[in-house]
């Protein structure tokens, strides 16, 4: 019975002095910042020659288009900074200007994006433009409810590229970084 | 509540809820009633036994292979972010588990029948457990985006977990053939309180450079969440009558199945011995609060695309929710309520054991004549001082069978104390030292038993341990 009582002992004595365990800290989750950044397509917008043509005057085309993506609550209360993307490639025998107007709720113009090309044949035009501590202001990606897209032409209606399906071709891609 | 919040608590209730249920020192440590629970054919000699009611089995266990609560949380002036990218995201990988499980016996007894070579068990306990596997690249995508990954393909297969909250009735038999060989059965009805298994997703997420637009973006999902008891809980949640709710799931008012235990024992000579059980072999069929969630299809998207003179006719319209439209007609998230059955995680112990040394002997049930020898043939099987063997441990998982190998020694100090130490190799850990000790004070046995004890020094540092303890009370049909 002694060897059980000091067997006992020696167990639960074990048990209680060797567990223990180093500080630990677990406020530091406050700390752990998730700030991943997401990369897709926004939109993709030809324009042919042969409509180009078929258009008289300057504007040959001015359309609003609702964008809903920045709207998202999820997106707008967690949004840290992005960069938007643009290439814009011109086939036509015309050189053209690219006007994109960023529209809040009520249709006011928050930020305006010129894009101006020469007749083809010309090198495709990329521009990064950034939104948020290094750029212009979030507010704008934010609040963007529409996008009003007006295509000019600065050349003539009857001159016809020699390259394939002539058109101009507004391609975009956005980057955001957001704060989980 | 910011969602690193709302990560770290999922984290933690799958690490809180996963099954690993290798109880390697209770298995075949026969001077505790409960060792009956891991194998329903190991070598008797109660007369009765009863369990202190929710005191007679109380088990827990928590772990992870591949992290520890030290890793991250250590008190050590390290940024955290550091440490989570250093120790988390870029050393798990989907085969790393978080596992936890709890067991409470509630109710247990046993008691020999008027042919001495059968004994019957019975009882009840609730279990805990949950197991997830670490969904890499789903927390590649919440931790670093898709940006910059062009090519890069995002397996949605890395979601893996289940989990349920059981309350588990059973009765044994357990019968002794001859002077070698003891086998067993128990049945168990299986009532779930609370289900969830998402086992069998497939897919993934990819950008690639676009046809038209810059970015191409394929989603080719199939991701299914089962669930059952939750709505209910929730309700019951709502209308403060929670507490009757599980009560009323636990005693066959929720999700019914059924399982057997098998098990064996097989003298291959006075001293050297094999054993085996196959544990919870058996199903649950959720019919009575199911909840499916599925998202199934596939797509690829570019953004908005406007083709001027293909739509110059209708260029009004919403092109931004055409797409939405479109993404959610071809991967639609829906919602049944469809019944399933899940499979219980079924266990394989097998152990081979070498009694040495002397015979117990003193004062105490050794030596009296009610062993299991003595009541068809009046032979005593002698127990022995010591023993030393080794075990095989498997469980089925949702990544495949894991498998865990003991050794161990057991040490019998007359009739009243018995101390067996293991030394256990599984993916957990490679030094896994546990030590139990039983305990029989006249009638009253007490046991404890706790696992990987070199991590006590410092526990949160611990990939995982478990611990068990027990009341009970044991009649060998003396005077006590």
């Amino acid at each position: 019975m002694r060897g059980t009582y000091v067997f006992c002992l020696v167990f639960f004595g074990f048990l209680m002095v060797t567990s223990c365990s180093e500080s630990q800290d677990f406020d530091q989750i406050d700390d752990l910042n998730i700030t991943p950044s997401y990369e897709a397509s926004i939109f993709y917008v030809k324009a042919q020659e042969t409509l180009i043509n078929r258009v008289a005057g300057q504007s040959f085309f001015t359309q609003d288009f609702n964008f809903d993506a920045f709207e998202e609550p999820f997106f707008t209360k967690r949004v840290l900074s992005g960069v938007l993307t643009y290439e814009l490639e011109n086939t036509t025998s015309k050189p053209i200007e690219i006007r994109l107007e960023f529209l809040d709720g009520n249709e006011n113009v928050i930020d305006t994006e010129v894009f101006s090309m020469d007749a083809a044949p010309t090198s495709i035009l990329s521009r990064n433009v950034a939104y948020g501590p290094t750029g212009k202001s979030l507010d704008i990606i934010k609040t963007t409810s529409k996008i009003r897209l007006t295509a000019i032409n600065l050349g003539d209606n009857n001159s016809e590229s020699n390259l394939p399906d002539p058109a101009i071709e507004l391609r975009s891609s956005a980057e955001f970084t957001l704060e989980l | 509540m910011r969602l690193p919040h709302c990560f770290f608590i999922v984290s933690l209730l799958f690490a809180l809820g996963v099954k690993a249920q290798k109880k390697q020192i209770l298995y075949d440590f026969n001077e505790i009633p409960q060792s009956l629970s891991l194998n329903p054919g190991v070598e008797s000699d109660f007369k009765w036994f009863a369990g202190v009611p929710l005191l007679s089995g109380i088990f827990g266990y928590a772990g992870s292979n591949g992290i520890s609560v030290h890793d991250i949380f250590a008190d050590d002036g390290i940024d955290i972010n550091l440490k989570f990218r250093e120790r988390a995201l870029n050393e798990l990988s989907p085969r790393d588990e978080f596992s936890s499980t709890v067991q409470v016996e509630y109710l247990t007894g046993g008691f020999r029948d008027e042919n001495p070579n059968l004994f019957y068990s019975f009882g009840g306990y609730l279990e805990l457990d949950n197991i997830a596997y670490w969904p890499q690249d789903y927390a590649f995508l919440i931790f670093d985006g898709n940006a910059d990954q062009l090519g890069r393909r995002y397996d949605l297969n890395d979601l893996k977990t289940r989990g349920s909250l059981v309350n588990v009735l059973h009765f044994g038999v357990n019968k002794k053939i001859d002077r070698n060989l003891t086998i067993g059965a128990r049945g168990k009805i299986y009532s779930s309180i609370v289900d969830y298994s998402s086992t069998s997703n497939k897919g993934y997420l990819r950008n690639i450079e676009g046809q038209n637009n810059l970015i191409a973006t394929n989603l080719d999902a199939d991701l299914l969440l089962r669930t059952s008891g939750l709505q209910d809980l929730d309700a019951a949640n709502d209308g403060d009558s929670l507490t009757s709710e599980i009560i009323s799931r636990a005693l066959f008012g929720g999700d019914l199945g059924l399982g057997v235990d098998l098990g064996f024992t097989y003298h291959l000579n006075e001293r050297i011995i094999v054993t085996g059980s196959l544990l919870d072999v058996g199903f649950i069929y959720h019919s009575s609060d199911p909840k499916n969630y599925s998202l199934d299809g596939s797509t690829t998207v570019e953004g908005v695309e406007i083709d001027i003179v293909e739509n110059f006719a209708n260029l009004d319209r919403d092109f931004w929710q055409d797409l939405v439209d479109k993404v959610e007609t071809a991967v639609p998230f829906d919602t049944d309520y469809d019944s399933y059955i899940t499979f219980r995680p079924t266990k394989l112990y097998t152990s081979i054991r070498n009694d040495f040394g002397e015979p117990v002997d003193g004062d105490g049930q050794q030596n009296c004549d009610c062993t299991p020898g003595s009541f068809s043939t009046g032979e005593l099987r002698a127990k022995y001082r010591n023993s030393f063997g080794g075990q095989i441990y498997m469980i089925n998982r949702p990544r495949g069978p894991q498998m865990a190998l003991t050794g161990f020694y057991t040490r019998r100090i007359g009739n009243i104390l018995a101390i067996k130490g293991t030394y256990t190799v599984d993916k957990f850990s490679y030094t896994n030292v546990g030590l139990g000790m039983n305990l029989q004070a006249g009638p009253l046995n007490f046991y404890i038993m706790a696992d990987n004890l070199l991590s006590y020094n410092n526990i949160a540092d611990a990939n995982s341990a478990s611990f068990q303890f027990g009341l009970n009370i044991i009649s060998w049909g003396l005077n006590w």
